[in-house]
C-alpha cells in the first residue's frame, strides 16, 4: 500500500496533556503507546523466563541419562515453557506492536476503547503471576502438557485451579485486546482510507483479531468444563461418567489450530511492511496478500483434527483433514511468492530488520514444509509425538514468529525512541540468532524421524549426538538474545532518527516525528494514494 | 462523521463482537452438555 499524507500533522505541541509522572503513568495509562511499551516489556520478560525453562530442558537432554532435574519437574518445565512462550511472549509481543503501530498506521488518535486497553494489559501480569506461583506449590506446577488433555491434566495437584484461572484470565485479556483492535480498525481509520488501502500489518491484525474472538472463548469453554469435571461432579471428559476425553481434544484443537495462525498472521504483516521498505518497491500483490491471509484464517477453522490423526477417526475424516491442511499451502505460497516478487529487481539493502525478515521467509518455509509432511495422515502415524513435530512447530514459532517480532522491533525502534540503534550489534544479534536457531532445531528433524519421542527427560543413546548439538545451539541462542537486550538498553546512544527513519518507508506512521509524540493524529490526517512515490 | 456518530458506531461494533465471543463460549459448552 502506497500512501502519503497531504499535510503533515505532527501534533507535537501537547505539553498540557503529556504523560503523567511516576508509576501512575503506567498503572493508569490509557495511551496506546504506553500500553504498547508495557506489552513489549512484559513479553520480553516472559521470553526470558520461558527461555530459562528451555535451558533447563535442553541441559537435561544434552546427554543421555538423568542429569539435573527430576522427571516430574522436567514435565513441569515443558508445560510451563509452552504456556509462557505462547500466551506470555509471542501473543503479547504482537499485541504490543499492534498497540504502538495500528493507530499511527490508520491515522487514529488512540485505540477506540483506551480504558479497556489498560485492563487487557494489566490482567496479563496477574494471570502469569498466578501461573508462575504454581512452581512454588506442593506438587509443583502443571505437568500434563500445554494441551491440558484429560484425564492426565485432572491428576494435577493443587496447581490445577490456578492453571484454569490463569488460562481464563489470559483468554479475557486476549478477547478484550481483539475487540479493541477490531473496533479501532473498523471505526477510526483516516477518512479516505478504505479497507483495501490499509497497510498489511493492520490487515493481518484485523484478521487475527477475528480469529481471537472466535477461538479464545472456545479454549475458555474447554477449561471451564475441565474445572467442573474436577470440582463440580460433571463428566464432560470423564469416560467413567459417560464423558468423552477425545471430545476435549476436538474442542482444544478447534482453538489450537487457529491459535497457530494467531501467532503467525501478524508476523506476515510485519514482514510485509519491512520487505517493501528495504527493497524500495511497493508490496507486490497487496490485495492478493489480503485475500490469502483471509483464506488462511478461514482454512484454519477446518483443519483441527490433523493434530489427532492417531486417536482414530473414519477414513473420510482423515482424508478431509489431510487435504484441507494441504490446501493451506496454496495461500501461504501466494504470500511467499509475493514477498520474493517484491524483492525481485528491488534496490535491496540489508539492515537488521530486513535480515530478520529474509531469514523469516526462508526458515518459516522450512517449518511450513515439515507441516505439509505432518499433514499426510499415514505418515503422521510415524511422526506423531516425536521430535519431528517439535522441530516443525519450533521452526514456525522461533525463526517464524519470534524473528518477525525482532524484525518489527528493530524496524520501529527508531520511531519509538527517536534514535537509531547500533546496526553492527543488530547484525551480530541476527547472525548469532540465525546460526544457533538452526543448530538447535534442525537436528530435531532427524531425531524425530529416528523415533525419539517428545516430552521425555531421558532417551536411548542412539539419539545422543543430535541432542548434544541441539543443546549447544539452544544455549547459544539464549545467550544471543542478551545482545538484543543490550541493543535496547543502548538504543538512545545512537544518531537522531529522522521522521521517515528509512529511505524506503511509506505510510502515515512515518509522517510523525521520531520519537512519536505522546499524542498523534488528534485531527484525522488527509490522505491520498501516491503510487508514483515508488516509481 | 460527527464524534457522536463515531461513538455510537464504536459502541455498536463493541457489542456485536463481544456477543460473538460470548456465543462461542456458551456454544461450545452447550456442545459439551449435549454430548456428555
Amino acid at each position: 500500500m502506497n500512501t502519503e499524507v497531504h499535510a503533515h500533522d505532527h501534533h507535537d505541541d501537547h505539553d498540557d496533556h503529556g504523560p503523567a509522572k511516576g508509576v501512575g503513568r503506567w498503572l493508569f495509562s490509557t495511551n496506546h503507546k504506553d500500553i504498547g511499551t508495557m506489552y513489549l516489556i512484559f513479553s520480553l520478560t516472559m521470553f526470558f523466563i520461558g527461555g530459562a525453562m528451555a535451558m533447563v530442558i535442553r541441559s537435561e537432554l544434552a546427554i543421555p541419562g538423568l542429569q539435573f532435574v527430576h522427571p516430574e519437574f522436567f514435565n513441569q518445565m515443558t508445560t510451563m515453557h509452552a504456556l509462557i512462550m505462547v500466551f506470555g511472549a509471542v501473543m503479547p509481543a504482537f499485541v504490543g506492536l499492534a498497540n504502538w503501530m495500528i493507530p499511527m498506521m490508520i491515522g487514529a488518535p488512540d485505540m477506540a476503547l483506551p480504558r479497556m486497553n489498560n485492563w487487557s494489559f494489566w490482567i496479563l501480569p496477574v494471570a502469569f503471576g498466578i501461573l508462575l506461583s504454581t512452581l512454588l506449590m506442593p506438587g509443583g506446577s502443571p505437568a500434563g502438557g500445554w494441551t491440558m488433555y484429560p484425564p492426565l491434566v485432572l491428576q494435577t495437584g493443587d496447581s490445577f485451579p490456578f492453571l484454569i484461572f490463569s488460562v481464563h484470565l489470559m483468554g479475557i485479556s486476549s478477547i478484550m485486546g481483539a475487540i479493541n483492535i477490531i473496533v479501532t480498525v473498523i471505526n477510526m481509520r483516516a477518512p479516505e482510507m478504505s479497507l483495501l488501502k490499509m497497510p498489511m500489518f493492520v490487515w493481518t491484525w484485523l484478521i487475527t483479531a477475528y480469529l481471537l474472538i472466535a477461538v479464545m472463548p472456545v479454549l475458555a469453554g474447554a477449561v471451564t468444563m475441565l474445572l467442573t469435571d474436577q470440582f463440580f461432579g460433571t463428566s464432560f471428559f470423564l469416560a467413567a461418567g459417560g464423558g468423552d476425553p477425545v471430545m476435549f481434544q476436538h474442542i482444544f484443537w478447534f482453538f489450537g489450530h487457529p491459535e497457530v495462525y494467531i501467532m503467525i498472521l501478524p508476523a506476515f504483516g510485519v514482514v510485509s511492511e519491512i520487505i517493501p521498505t528495504f527493497s524500495r518497491k511497493k508490496l507486490f500483490g497487496h490485495d492478493s496478500m489480503v485475500y490469502a491471509a483471509s483464506c488462511i484464517a478461514f482454512l484454519s477453522f477446518i483443519v483441527w483434527a490433523h493434530h489427532m490423526f492417531t486417536v482414530g477417526m473414519p477414513l473420510t475424516g482423515q482424508l478431509f483433514f489431510m487435504f484441507a491442511t494441504m490446501l493451506i499451502a496454496v495461500p501461504t505460497g501466494v504470500k511467499i511468492f509475493n514477498w520474493v516478487a517484491t524483492m525481485w529487481r528491488g534496490a535491496m539493502t540489508f539492515e537488521t530488520p530486513m535480515l530478520f525478515s529474509l531469514a523469516f521467509v526462508f526458515l518459516f518455509t522450512i517449518g511450513g514444509f515439515s507441516g505439509l509432511m505432518l499433514a499426510v495422515a499415514p505418515a503422521d502415524v510415524q511422526y506423531h509425538d516425536t521430535y519431528f513435530v517439535v522441530a516443525h512447530f519450533h521452526y514456525v514459532l522461533v525463526p517464524g514468529s519470534v524473528f518477525a517480532i525482532m524484525a518489527g522491533a528493530y524496524y520501529w525502534l527508531p520511531k519509538w525512541t527517536g534514535y537509531m540503534y547500533n546496526e553492527t550489534l543488530g547484525k551480530v544479534h541476527f547472525w548469532a540468532s540465525t546460526i544457533f536457531v538452526n543448530l538447535t532445531f534442525f537436528p530435531m528433524h532427524f531425531l524425530g524421524l529416528a523415533g525419539m519421542p517428545r516430552r521425555i527427560p531421558d532417551y536411548s543413546t542412539q539419539f545422543a549426538d543430535f541432542n548434544t548439538v541441539a543443546s549447544i545451539g539452544a544455549i547459544g541462542f539464549g545467550l544471543s538474545q542478551l545482545l538484543f537486550v543490550w541493543v535496547l538498553l543502548t538504543s538512545k546512544q545512537g544518531e537522531k532518527a529522522t521522521d521517515r527513519v528509512w529511505e524506503g518507508s511509506h505510510g502515515l506512521e512515518w509522517t510523525v516525528p521520531s520519537p512519536a509524540p505522546y499524542h498523534t493524529f488528534e485531527t484525522p490526517p488527509k490522505y491520498r494514494i501516491a503510487d508514483e512515490a515508488f516509481e | 462523521m460527527t464524534e457522536a456518530e463515531q461513538k455510537k458506531n464504536i459502541r455498536r461494533t463493541t457489542l456485536i463482537v463481544a456477543a460473538i465471543a460470548l456465543a462461542f463460549y456458551i456454544g461450545f459448552i452447550m456442545i459439551g452438555v449435549v454430548r456428555a
